[in-house]
């Protein structure tokens, strides 16, 4: 059976894993939050991942890579936010052709630049540096899987913070949430609703990109189609979240912790690949059903 | 009289709006081509005109439309239903995957019974995979588009471990199952093109569903609910039927994309060989406006930028995927409102 080391372990890893699946729901929660069901997650991570890994081999700087790589992101996001939000397009359609647009353009390139459509291996990319603290060492019990995580990491978690503080705190953060609840009334007290809505989206852009770089960097590699459905875990997680950030982390963190476990029955037991595979998407569409059969008896 | 005035025009404000999203998505086309390519007017040649060079490559043209007319009219019924189904890829490849096994297991029956029997099975999992996320909506607000989607991925991997664990062939150098046997293989139309019976299947069922939408009880209902729910339930429809009716429905002509591809193209299930399948039946539902008659000349269209990118990928130095782009470019417009008001608007001044 499983020791106690291997289940610190286990929760490391999850931690680690559900780094972007958090950053990429916590972006979407402002969308989500504006009234607006953002498939356009999934794309939005692979362009920042691809984009950043590139600009990290090619400006030989970690920093400005991923800040590129998260610009590329937000560029497609305003392109998606003006096609819905001022050529008025369905938004579910338009976050298609995101992701569509993310999965063909990141191939045509690759394949252009460098020539195969495989993964491409980048020398010259440096690992993210890791993080030890004292203070994260001494707290009881889960101290341990908090220490030596990769830096966006840490920087996710204040991501949250922050995030936190712009939907509660702030006027911004109010108004937002107003369009969610009656845009009616928000756009009768003067405000442009497309401009937050935008914004919003401009927000999960960056987050994206951010949870894009986090995929690629670490390997120095590029992988087709590596975002791998995470985008649509991520909107999942908003909704068990409750739609708030406190419930994405946890969200998050169950959903890091079914993959963690999946990588780990890939070593300890005999179980073909594909399921192994699988395993997230079921835990993920099965978490969706309790969830609404739970929030379905509460409304009763 | 006005009534007929305002239905003409709003034929002619869809028509141009299609024509200009078509149009940018072509020159976007050209654009990446030049930018992209050493060679750009070969790429162009063989892009534009290569699907048309010879018999091979405008049959496959035609054959490549068949199973998106299929997922095209699937879509549009959910759409009709305002329901949405993201499913469409695993349904296809399951649908695929669970014909072949039929043949495979019936491998000296009778060509039509043991055809037929593939072709439903292939129908009734598309349609349970489809009606499940209608089931749940219908039960407890599941939200369809990304259940579907989800169910969808999970299967995919699923049918992968089929075609390259117990089915696979050692013998064929590809990912793929043993070959369906022959008496199953629809008969060929246009050699040595990969053109078959099963465009016939397609183009019935375009008719089929244009009869049920637009000529049935059902179908009547359908769009009832899909215009608006609530009046729907006041009229006396009942409502919740029609969460799972359009999914199942919808899963189930994805289905039929995946088996027929199988019985009349492939003959055997080659790993990913569905891909794009689902996602392009979306685009080609959008451009026809959920009309199942619509969907025979959208099918072909995307078919034909298909068809064109890869007599491009082989006869010239861009790769297949940029079709992709183009097709998003279609996604994105295809739906914009804004375009077709300009056009309403430049209408009425004139």
């Amino acid at each position: 059976m499983m020791e106690s080391k291997d289940l610190i372990r286990l929760i490391y890893n999850s931690i680690g894993i559900m780094t972007p699946f958090l950053l990429a729901a916590i972006g979407g929660l402002f969308t989500e939050l504006a009234g607006i069901l953002n498939i356009a997650l999934e794309g939005l991570i692979l362009i920042g991942a691809f984009f950043s890994v590139i600009f990290v081999a090619f400006t030989d700087s970690l920093f400005y890579g991923i800040l590129l790589g998260i610009l590329a992101s937000m560029v497609v996001a305003l392109i998606f936010g003006i096609v819905s939000l001022y050529l008025r397009a369905n938004i579910f359609v338009s976050g298609l052709a995101t992701n569509l647009f993310a999965s063909g353009i990141t191939i045509v390139l690759a394949f252009h630049f460098f020539g195969t459509k495989g993964n491409i291996i980048f020398k010259n990319v440096p690992k993210l540096p890791r993080f030890s603290s004292a203070f994260f060492q001494k707290i009881p019990i889960i101290g341990d899987t908090l220490v030596g995580q990769n830096i966006l990491v840490y920087l996710s978690w204040l991501i949250v913070v922050i995030a936190i503080i712009i939907i509660y705190k702030t006027p911004y953060g109010f108004r937002l949430r107003g369009i969610g609840l009656n845009p009616g009334v928000i756009s009768s007290l003067g405000f442009d609703l497309r401009k937050y809505r935008l914004s919003a989206i401009l927000i999960s852009g960056f987050t994206c990109g951010l949870a894009g770089a986090f995929l690629t960097i670490d390997l120095g590699a590029f992988v087709p189609n590596v975002s791998a459905g995470r985008g649509w875990i991520a909107l999942v997680a908003i909704y068990l979240g409750n739609r708030n950030p406190l419930g994405i982390v946890i969200a998050s963190f169950v959903f890091g912790f079914a993959e963690s476990i999946s990588n780990y029955m890939q070593g300890a037991v005999n179980v073909p690949t594909d399921f192994v595979l699988a395993f997230p998407y079921l835990v993920t569409v099965l978490a969706m059903i309790f969830y609404s059969i739970w929030r379905h008896a509460k409304e009763e | 009289m006005n009534i007929k005035i305002k239905k003409t025009n709003d034929l002619i404000v869809n028509t141009l709006g299609l024509a200009i999203t078509l149009g940018i998505s072509i020159i976007i086309a050209i654009i990446l081509i030049f930018i992209l390519s050493e060679e750009p007017r070969r790429t162009i040649y063989y892009f534009f005109i290569g699907p048309f060079a010879n018999k091979y490559y405008f049959g496959n043209m035609l054959d490549a439309a068949m199973p998106l007319i299929f997922t095209g009219i699937g879509i549009s019924i959910a759409f009709k239903s305002s329901v949405f189904n993201l499913g469409g890829e695993g349904q296809v490849y399951s649908g695929a995957l669970v014909a072949t096994i039929v043949c495979l297991a019936l491998s000296h029956a009778n060509g039509f019974i043991g055809g037929f029997l593939a072709l439903l099975s292939a129908f009734f999992v598309g349609a349970l995979l489809g009606g499940l996320s209608g089931l749940f909506k219908m039960k407890w607000d599941t939200n369809e588009l990304i259940s579907s989607f989800l169910i969808s991925n999970a299967v995919i991997l699923i049918v992968n471990y089929f075609i390259t664990g117990p089915l696979d062939d050692p013998k064929n150098y590809l990912l793929a199952t043993y070959a369906i046997p022959f008496q199953y293989h629809l008969p060929k139309i246009l050699l040595p093109s990969n053109l078959n019976m099963g465009i016939v299947f397609a183009i019935l069922t375009a008719f089929l569903g244009y009869f049920l939408m637009f000529y049935s009880h059902w179908g009547y209902e359908m769009k009832m609910c899909g215009l608006n729910r609530e009046f729907s339930r006041y009229g006396g429809i009942k409502v919740s039927n029609y969460y799972i009716l359009p999914m199942f429905l919808s899963g189930a002509l994805h289905g039929l994309a995946g088996g027929v591809s199988v019985l009349g193209t492939y003959h055997m299930c080659i790993k990913e060989f569905s891909f794009g399948m689902g996602w392009n039946g979306i685009a080609v539902a959008l451009i026809a406006r959920n009309n199942p008659l619509g969907v025979l000349l959208s099918a072909l269209f995307f078919a034909y930028l298909n068809a064109g990118a890869k007599a491009a990928m082989i006869n010239s130095d861009v790769t297949f995927e940029l079709v992709n782009v183009v097709q998003s470019v279609i996604f994105y417009l295809v739906t914009a409102q804004a375009i077709y008001d300009i056009i309403r608007y430049k209408i009425k001044r004139d």
